[in-house]
């Protein structure tokens, strides 16, 4: 009923609402991962760190550029196709936690893109909170 | 059915799911050249065939595991990649070259002398 109220004073409240949940952004980046805008990838995780596979076939690694920003992780490079035509890309994560920036090591093989982020020493241990009573 | 007798391997085979690469045709005067993409894949896992006049190209990428490490993001499957080419007459088969580089196999497909451009001098008469 109240959804129906509100359809009165606002005639575009239910599409509102439907487009507020629509996924679009996770359909976009699974969209563009399909299509090869996006390089995809495979992340693993554990207490170590992560490792962040992406495949890049036919990018020259000399052209790929891996940069870290804070806790933001961006990938970006340069797709050749043919003698005249290329494809640039760019895709970010926001990674879970504080890395190491000085140990991360990036290698290529076969145009797999494989990068190894430590996490930083000390941020692991989860700490309990004890509740105190009054 | 028979079920029991398959080894490992076949399993593994019977898993993948097939994908066509994404492919690439470039033509310059003296050749065409296939660009096949296939990042993963390694050298020894591919295997090219040439029968009459249809050039296949099978492979299957290797997914890295990690010990110790869950995956957080899975967007890379374990693939066979396969594609067939139907060469036509101007290709000189024996000439074909295969290069594999940054996930890329390259493929050289020479054309018959007689299709290439030539000059032609003009003998005055």
């Amino acid at each position: 009923m109240r959804a129906y109220l509100n359809t009165i004073n606002n005639p575009w409240g239910m599409f509102d609402d439907w487009m507020t949940d629509f996924p679009f952004e996770f359909l976009n980046t699974a969209w563009r991962a399909r299509s090869g805008q996006y390089p995809r990838v495979n992340v693993w995780e554990s207490e170590k760190g992560l490792i962040v596979e992406a495949e890049v076939a036919g990018v020259d690694p000399n052209k790929l550029e891996v940069s870290v920003d804070a806790n933001v992780l961006t990938l970006k490079g340069e797709k050749e196709q043919g003698k005249a035509a290329r494809a640039e890309f760019q895709r970010s994560f926001n990674l879970p936690f504080e890395l190491d920036n000085e140990n991360i090591k990036a290698t290529t093989k076969n145009g797999v893109l494989t990068i190894t982020i430590p996490r930083k020493a000390g941020t692991v241990e989860k700490r309990k909170i004890a509740i105190e009573k009054l | 059915m028979n079920l029991m007798k398959r080894n490992e391997q076949d399993v593994q085979k019977v898993d993948r799911v097939e994908v066509t690469p994404v492919t690439r045709v470039d033509e310059s005067d003296d050749a065409f050249t296939l660009t096949v993409e296939m990042p993963g894949v390694d050298e020894k896992d591919i295997a090219l065939s040439l029968e009459h006049r249809t050039l296949s190209v099978t492979a299957q990428n290797t997914v890295e595991r990690y010990k110790d490490y869950t995956l957080a993001i899975t967007e890379i499957p374990e693939v066979r990649y396969h594609a067939s080419f139907e060469l036509p007459e101007r290709i000189n088969t024996a000439g074909i070259k295969a290069a594999n580089r940054n996930g890329l196999l390259i493929l050289t497909l020479p054309k018959c002398e007689e299709v290439k451009p030539r000059r032609i001098e003009i003998t005055a008469g």
